[in-house]
């Protein structure tokens, strides 16, 4: 892979649900390998959607997207959608709802993947689980299970599970949303440390603060399409789509 | 009218000999009819058809009639329909089997079921393979679930087996009665036998609320 | 299998079959009779503030739940005469035996769907001054009910296969009539067939219903 080449070129995406409710409707959007993107719009605007098929959780009706200048998923026209495997192994999600293993405990959440997906040998695996941990000051939560954790712990570990596979893109979905006030920067402090570690991002939030200060790109989706695209002072501080405008306007509070 | 409890102790070989046989009974039909049960689960499950079809009108027929009925069926017409002779530990075994297989089939159907979407999409986001992701990620949880409700099907099931005494197995019930007409003292043997059945089966239903308890704890996230 | 079939002659004794499915039908019906009101009796009993009532509510209810139905019918039959020197006719005790079990098992069910009201439904009773009565007539019980339907209605389809117990002592239901047909006709695969479709002809709609029930309730739940 160049380094002009984009980490993720995403060309023409459509996507409905039945062929009835249409949420993306020509999305394109490349984004390079330093890029912090965050994407911010309305409900229904497609926000998680466009996250859940860079994951390759969902059938896609047209378009594709390309990862590391390599093709990553593709409509194949038939209704089918091709998604290579290997390449959705380099991209790491954390959910609003955490989706920990509730089985499993801390540490069993972690090396899961690592043992199961690149066959590593279960000490090797949890030296690493413990490191992560200790960065996240929850070593002394490896043996707890996820029902025993806050909400904010709980985050923490779900994206500690995902830096195990050293992914090459971290997806974040609204993953402060589900939590109490008090618990949200504990987890938005998580994100920033590897923001600071040049871990490309695509982050879907409400939280506008968090916004300006991570983002080094903020898209805004609405309708199904990219409105605005630019740097955080751009697209936060002074829009130029209308849009934009209204949107940031009504989640600012700010009156005219 | 005079009670005579200490009656009941002059048969107690024999009322430990019926309740044996009927330990023996349910135990055996717990282990057969959960693996069957198990596995039917998987098949009405399934996208298959012809797997679908059988296995649900099977649960569906086991469930809908009286328990006494498929047994009446199993000793009287199955060896009929075989051609062949059938021991009454052989008829009792298929028929409890069948029974338990068709209600623990519903249980584990309705744990495999609560095992959430998110959860597979945190699966897929980590990059199980699909084998990984039932072997070590929806069957353990799957089981767990299932847990107390299986323990509930398993006394269901040491009630039931008091049914084979109707087809005269010597199992607790059949033994009990028989002592209870020899005697002419119903009131203190059919008293005795029931607090048997009751002894073993309390301490269970207790259990399973504990464990139930328990589970929903580590489970709720 | 050298087993020639014959329905012919187990319908040319339909007539017992039919009347052997009214008595089971019968006890069904009168045996929910007594299992939905004792049962709720049961349930407000056994929530009692004092040990006096709830200890021996609660020991009746577990023994009927911890014991095999067809003991519980063996004894009724050959107990109860023997201690209080009655016998009421065979159905009548029948139906007495399965609506005591019933109602221990629905006893169960509306306690669990009582307590699963949550307290701030009373909260807003109290704050929307109902009295303590009313607070049970106007929220409590309409909401448990409703909780509990589904498995009150699985329980009453249970008895109804429970019933078929009562052939042991000799009451003339579904059951007793197929095993008097069988020995009789010498056709005990037709006959015990037909009875069985008969119970499960009764039964799956039923169980359809429950099913549909509990759905809809996920689906408005969710």
């Amino acid at each position: 892979m160049s380094d002009t080449a984009p980490l993720v070129k995403i060309e023409g995406l459509h996507k409905s649900y039945g062929g009835v409710v249409k949420v993306l409707q020509g999305l394109d959007i490349e984004m390079k390998a330093g890029d912090r993107v965050v994407v911010i719009g309305p409900s229904g605007g497609g926000k998680s959607t466009l996250l859940r098929v860079l994951m390759g959780l969902e059938q896609i009706d047209r378009g594709s997207v390309g990862f590391g200048g390599k093709p990553y998923i593709c409509a194949n026209g038939n209704g089918k959608t091709t998604i290579d495997a290997k390449v959705r192994r380099s991209i790491g999600m954390v959910f609003q709802h955490y989706t920990l293993f509730p089985h499993l405990d801390v540490i069993g959440n972690l090396i899961l993947a690592p043992m199961k997906v690149r066959g590593e040998k279960k000490a090797e695996a949890e030296a690493r689980a413990m490191a992560l941990l200790t960065r996240f000051g929850l070593a002394q939560k490896a043996k707890a299970y996820p029902a025993q954790l806050s909400g904010g712990q709980k985050q923490r570990v779900a994206i500690a599970r995902a830096l195990m596979l050293d992914p090459k893109l971290m997806l974040f979905d609204e993953v402060t949303s589900a939590l109490d006030p008090e618990l949200v920067a504990e987890v938005e402090q998580v994100i920033l440390q590897l923001a600071q570690q040049q871990m490309p991002m695509v982050i879907v939030t409400h939280d506008m603060w968090f916004a300006k200060n991570i983002a080094s790109r903020v898209i805004f989706c609405a309708g199904g399409v990219v409105v605005e695209d630019g740097p955080p002072e751009q697209v936060l501080g002074s829009p130029k789509e209308e849009r934009t405008r209204e949107f940031i306007e009504r989640v600012f509070h700010i009156k005219h | 009218m005079t009670f005579d409890f200490a009656i009941v102790l002059k048969f107690q070989h024999a009322l430990l000999l019926g309740l044996w046989t009927t330990l023996k009974l349910t135990l055996i039909c717990i282990l057969l009819g959960c693996i069957l049960g198990f596995l039917v689960a998987l098949a009405r499950t399934s996208k298959n058809a012809i797997l679908r079809g059988p296995s649900s009108v099977y649960v569906e027929f086991f469930r809908g009639t009286p328990v006494l009925v498929q047994l009446f069926w199993i000793f009287f017409c199955l060896p009929l329909v075989l051609g062949v002779e059938l021991s009454n530990m052989a008829s009792g075994v298929i028929a409890l089997t069948l029974y338990m297989g068709a209600i623990s089939s519903e249980t584990f159907r309705a744990s495999l079921k609560s095992v959430g979407r998110e959860q597979l999409d945190a699966c897929v986001a980590l990059g199980l393979s699909p084998w990984a992701r039932t072997a070590n990620v929806v069957l353990p949880q799957a089981v767990l679930r299932a847990a107390p409700t299986l323990l509930s099907n398993c006394i269901s099931l040491f009630k039931e087996s008091a049914l084979v005494s109707a087809v005269g197995m010597a199992d607790l019930m059949f033994v009990g009665q028989n002592i209870s007409n020899n005697t002419a003292r119903p009131i203190e043997v059919l008293t005795a036998v029931a607090l048997i059945y009751f002894v073993i089966a309390f301490p269970l239903t207790r259990a399973v609320t504990v464990i139930e308890q328990r589970i929903l704890k580590r489970l709720a996230v | 299998m050298n087993y020639s079939f014959d329905f012919a002659s187990v319908f040319r004794n339909f007539g017992p079959l039919w009347d052997g499915l009214l008595v089971t039908v019968e006890l069904t019906i009168a045996a929910n009779a007594i299992g939905l009101t004792l049962g709720f009796g049961l349930a407000l009993l056994v929530m009692s503030r004092f040990a006096v009532i709830r200890l021996p509510v609660t020991l009746f209810i577990e023994f009927f739940r911890c014991t095999p139905a067809i003991i519980q019918i063996v004894w009724f039959f050959y107990c109860v005469p023997m201690l209080f020197n009655v016998f009421l006719g065979s159905v009548t005790m029948g139906i007495l035996a399965l609506g005591l079990n019933l109602a221990a098992f629905n006893a169960e069910a509306y306690r669990a769907s009582i307590q699963a009201v949550p307290r701030e439904q009373l909260d807003a009773g109290v704050a929307l001054g109902l009295n303590p009565f009313q607070r049970i007539l106007y929220i409590v019980l309409p909401t448990a009910v409703r909780n509990s339907m589904p498995v009150l209605l699985t329980n009453g389809i249970g008895i109804f296969q429970q019933s078929a117990l009562v052939a042991i002592v000799a009451v003339q239901d579904l059951m007793y009539q197929g095993k008097t047909l069988a020995t009789q006709t010498y056709r005990p695969i037709e006959t015990f067939t037909i009875v069985a479709l008969f119970y499960f002809a009764v039964s799956f709609p039923v169980s359809q219903v429950v099913g549909y029930l509990e759905r809809r309730r996920e689906a408005l739940a969710s």
